[in-house]
């Protein structure tokens, strides 16, 4: 018989059901990943008992890692599905959703709740529109280069899965939205709203909340230098908080 | 400008990381440091009791800089490891066990202060007990008691030295991975240090 | 009069664009995507965007970068959009710049620039690799700036099913499934713009998104929309084969310096450089492709006989590379496990863009739908038969500028219909009817499958060479797989997030638009661009300098001529083995000679 891929994957068929988990044996094509895996459950939905079952729900758009869609918990570790090859991983490989969103269905869950905070710190930088008005900024090169790192980041939601702070008792926003914090204050036209950014992060779940367990860092797919980043808004928050005692 | 109320919790928080180092810190490298001279033995010790006993506005003092700064310290510190899941199985990362670490001795140290408060200060206050070398040398011939002041020690001097670590990057002092890194080394040389000063200071009622 | 509202579907690069642009002129938008609008398609877009800003002083132009983008196309394109479009690149660079776009930049500070495939100059400015990618985020974040304004309201996991377009052809609006819920919703709005991207995933595997399905554009067509050079599907030379798709290796590895070669007698044949010695490693990808797919197929050459060539970036050095190319060299590590900086890659041409699209008027980007309009990857408009590198990002944010321009007129000669209810109630009832049908199903074939043949017979007979026997074949084929589509059995019948259920959907969309495609091409009889038959190796302009358009029939598509539009530009051979100018100077003096 050939070669096989076992997989073993929480279900949940709705947002208010309750998990259950399906094993699977798909078979193996050079080079498989994740996602491949979940396509052949697609074209045979048939457990390994023999059980004819629903095809597995999961998110997913480039497949290379730029888009951030395919998060999940493989193998205990959260990651990218599509940058998750088969001939790294033990089997069965366990596929489960992340654990700090609502599921949806399956391995899907909804990260809205990331876009909704991107708001809430007003991440962008405030132009007066896309008329032509000539180039930006000048930027040096060495400074640009940093930054790029943090404008890699894909809102995949691993940095929260991790953070044992990111939970349903605490507001803390994450990572995430520190370091896109970081990023536009560093602009100079995006600094125009430092000071809303940094009284955002001063905020309910602002960046005091993060308990410096930097698990965010370690598991960062993008490599972004989240600690860094968090280390910067920290004493840019301080030196607001101290604006705001001694100078209003 | 700005819409977005300064949100009591950051106040909170920032309040806790200050008071963790002044006067907290402050106070255990002066408390681990004074009973260090027990090591010169039982009479040199209780001279230094006796300074510190006749210490004009002690209970002021102690309430303002010590008491409740701890106490604030404390509580609020019980609610933010209430706040916290912890997931060090699942992601065994060396910072993650610190973060675990920091937590289970902050939780230790609450009832350990409690405890050693009790025991030195208010049975004084409420029993007229006499705290002196002789008395801690007492207590300490009972096994448990003696472990159990290791455990407070060795907790504190870890608690202090790593919140150090923290405060430095909740401030805005170390900003950068490499400078993180650099503080790391340096908090952990506290804490062996602080614990071996600590230690000493407890064989040195243990004869 | 109610608010202007208009519907935007897609929040790729050419749908938050648009919405920006429309947003500007006091316009509500709904915006519906399928998935949240930073994880579109665009992400994957990696080398750069193009604009004649000139930065190197070596007199580059737009009408350089007009006259570059004419001649890859082939010369089957309307020159006055696509001279507009390179005349307003250097802006829209400027105003990504203003937006804060982390571009690469010199020391001084200015924006940095490298070379790109099928122009001599350097004109392509980039972020890293990741150019889509940081260009998407920045429209997302004004897009999200808007959204906070209460301008847009972004309908995350809605999935386009119908346009609500009424008995003249006028179109009000859409009917968009939540798919959490399975429910389809009635949009209404004074004009819909569709910016749904490319149709790649009809071959399969191609270097394009799973989400890529051209279902919407398949749709808007089978509602009466022109379908227009359907057979022009871009295969790019670079790309690294993978179990679920091919994963993009961008044009910059060639742009920065690298060189693609194989192995013959013993010896390395850098067969690019020596076949066209004007541009090397940078001839256009439709020339590229064939090189490497001549090499590996008819001569056998390629790495240990498989088909494979290889792209080396080894000789350079490793902390440049990772300065500018950081993103795709990380990707080539990731899914293949060796580093590009030591070895040489090894990459094979893959299905990557589609030029055609829906038809666009030239001045507005409207279909001939009135109300509906068409941005970005999904229209047919700015690159003929050939596309040139890091020219796309351009024309789907081009394209967000044409319709904010032209949509305020629009509206305002905008009627509303008599009875609109009644009129939504009749496309919801379609659509519902659709459903119904594959709730139904319980054949036994799998949509999945079906796919997968799909992909396998798109890839093998509408690629890079194409004979009309094989192509013949493939519309028989095509229509076995319709019929088998109505045979297809479902597994799951949730009405939550049903994702089988939408692509069974989707897979009748995507057989639809293959036959176009092939249709097209089948009756194409030349070779131009992307297109290439060997039974017919020659440009054959008499004949076909015109535009395939294809019209919607229950029997299949209708293939008409439009002629295409010069301004400029006169047609002249494409030949990459001499400069731009030597191919001016003959064609003048073969002119002249005529005379």
């Amino acid at each position: 018989m050939a070669e096989t891929v076992r997989l073993r994957i929480k279900r949940q068929l709705s947002p208010d059901s309750s998990p259950f988990w399906e094993e699977f044996e798909v078979p193996m094509i050079h080079g498989m990943n994740v996602i491949a895996c979940l396509v052949e459950i697609q074209k045979n939905p048939v457990t390994k008992d023999g059980k004819k079952t629903t095809p597995v729900a999961w998110e997913c758009s480039c497949l290379e890692e730029v888009c951030g869609a395919c998060t999940m918990i493989i193998n205990g570790r959260v990651r990218q599905a599509c940058s998750a090859l088969v001939k790294d991983l033990e089997q069965p490989i366990v596929l489960e959703p992340m654990t700090k969103f609502p599921v949806v269905r399956d391995l899907v869950v909804d990260r809205q709740k990331m876009f909704d905070n991107l708001i809430k710190v007003k991440a962008w930088v405030p132009i007066d529109g896309t008329h032509h008005m000539g180039p930006g900024p000048k930027i040096p090169e060495p400074e640009r280069a940093i930054h790029y790192e943090l404008s890699k980041c894909m809102t995949c939601g691993c940095c929260l899965e991790v953070c044992p702070q990111f939970n349903e008792k605490s507001d803390f926003m994450g990572a995430q939205i520190i370091s896109q914090v970081r990023l536009f204050n560093f602009h100079p036209t995006g600094a125009s709203l430092k000071e809303d950014r940094l009284h955002a992060l001063m905020g309910k779940g602002g960046v005091h909340e993060c308990g410096n367990a930097q698990n965010c860092v370690e598991v960062c797919p993008k490599e972004i230098p989240l600690t860094h980043s968090i280390g910067e808004v920290g004493r840019q928050v301080t030196l607001q908080a101290l604006k705001d005692w001694f100078m209003k | 400008m700005t819409e977005i109320a300064v949100d009591r919790s950051f106040f909170n928080r920032r309040l806790h990381s200050f008071l963790g180092i002044f006067p907290i810190g402050l106070f255990i490298l002066e408390h681990f440091f004074t009973n260090s001279f027990a090591v010169h033995g039982a009479t040199v010790y209780n001279s230094k009791i006796e300074f510190f006993k006749e210490l004009p506005y002690l209970l002021a003092i102690e309430t303002i800089f010590i008491f409740l700064p701890l106490l604030f310290h404390g509580i609020y510190g019980l609610y933010i490891v209430y706040t916290g899941e912890p997931n060090n199985l699942q992601y065994g990362y060396y910072r993650n066990w610190m973060y675990l670490i920091q937590r289970v001795t902050g939780v230790i140290l609450l009832f350990f202060i409690g405890w050693h408060v009790y025991v030195t200060r208010i049975s004084a206050l409420l029993y007229g007990t006499e705290v002196s070398y002789q008395y801690m040398a007492k207590m300490f011939t009972n096994p448990v008691v003696f472990w159990w002041m290791v455990i407070g020690v060795v907790s504190a001097a870890f608690h202090f030295a790593n919140g150090i670590w923290s405060f430095c990057i909740v401030w805005g002092i170390t900003v950068g991975p490499k400078a993180q890194k650099r503080m790391g080394w340096i908090t952990l040389g506290l804490f062996v240090v602080l614990a071996f000063v600590g230690i000493r200071a407890l064989l040195a009622f243990h004869i | 009069m109610s608010d202007k509202r208009v519907v935007v579907v897609g929040g790729g690069l050419a749908g938050l664009m648009t919405t920006i642009r429309l947003c500007e002129e006091g316009i509500k938008v709904d915006l519906i995507s399928i998935v949240p609008v930073k994880r579109s398609h665009s992400v994957c877009a990696q080398g750069g965007i193009n604009a004649a800003l000139d930065l190197h002083g070596k007199g580059d132009s737009p009408y350089e970068h007009y006259d570059d983008t004419v001649y890859g196309a082939d010369f089957l394109v309307n020159q006055l959009p696509v001279k507009r479009m390179c005349e307003k690149a250097p802006e829209i660079i400027y105003m990504f710049d203003r937006m804060g776009v982390m571009f690469n930049r010199t020391m001084e500070g200015n924006l940095d620039v490298r070379a790109f495939g099928g122009a001599k100059f350097k004109r392509t400015v980039f972020a890293g690799a990741t150019t889509g990618q940081q260009l998407l985020y920045a429209l997302d974040e004004q897009v999200r700036r808007f959204t906070a304004e209460g301008m847009v309201k972004q309908w995350i996991g809605y999935d386009f099913q119908r346009l609500i377009v009424d008995e003249n052809g006028v179109v009000h609006g859409c009917i968009a499934m939540n798919m959490n819920t399975m429910k389809p919703e009635v949009f209404k709005a004074q004009a819909v713009v569709v910016a749904t991207g490319g149709p790649g995933y009809i071959f399969g595997k191609s270097t394009n998104s799973f989400i890529n399905t051209g279902s919407v554009a398949c749709t808007c067509y089978e509602q009466g929309a022109k379908y227009a050079n359907g057979e022009f599907i871009q295969i790019h030379p670079t790309a690294i084969p993978g179990s679920d798709k091919n994963r993009l290796m961008s044009e910059s590895a060639r742009g920065e310096g690298g060189r693609v070669f194989t192995i013959k007698d013993g010896k390395r044949w850098y067969f690019l450089e020596e076949m066209y010695p004007a541009y090397g490693n940078l001839v256009p990808r439709d020339i590229a492709t064939r090189a490497i797919f001549d090499v590996c197929v008819n001569q056998k050459l390629g790495i240990d006989g498989k088909n494979m060539v290889y792209l080396d970036l080894s000789f350079m050095d490793p902390d440049y590379l990772d300065r500018k190319l950081g993103g795709i060299l990380e990707i080539y590590e990731k899914f293949v496990g060796d580093d590009p900086r030591k070895v040489p890659m090894k990459v094979f041409p893959s299905v990557h863009y589609s030029m055609g699209g829906l038809w666009v008027d030239d001045d507005t980007d409207m279909t001939n739908l009135p109300g509906l309009f068409a941005a970005g990857e999904v229209n047919y408009q700015y690159h003929g038969a050939n596309r040139l590198g890091a020219n796309s990002l351009l024309s789907c944010v081009y394209d967000g500028f044409v319709i904010g321009s032209a949509m305020p007129g629009y509206l305002k000669e905008y009627k509303e219909p008599q009875d609109f209810d009644a009129l939504a109630n009749k496309h919801l009832t379609e659509v519902e009817k659709l459903y119904e049908k594959i709730y139904a199903m319980d054949g036994s074939e799998n949509a999945k499958k079906l796919h997968e043949e799909l992909g396998v017979m798109m890839t093998e007979r509408m690629t890079v060479v194409r004979y009309n026997d094989k192509l013949e074949e493939l519309m028989g084929m095509l229509d076995g797989l319709m019929d088998r589509w109505n045979h297809i059995g479902i597994h799951d019948r949730s009405k939550v997030l049903n994702q089988e259920v939408i692509f069974v959907k989707d897979m009748q969309k995507m057989i639809t638009l293959a036959k176009v495609m092939t249709k097209g091409a089948l009756l194409r009889n030349e070779s131009r661009g992307a297109h290439y038959k060997p039974e017919f190796p020659n440009r054959d302009d008499e004949n076909f300098l015109k535009h395939t358009i294809a019209t919607y029939t229950p029997d299949g598509p209708e293939i008409s001529y439009e002629p295409v539009k010069i301004a400029d530009i006169p047609p002249r051979p494409r030949n990459y083995a001499v400069d731009k100018e030597e191919t001016k100077k003959m064609a003048q003096k073969k002119n002249e000679g005529g005379k």
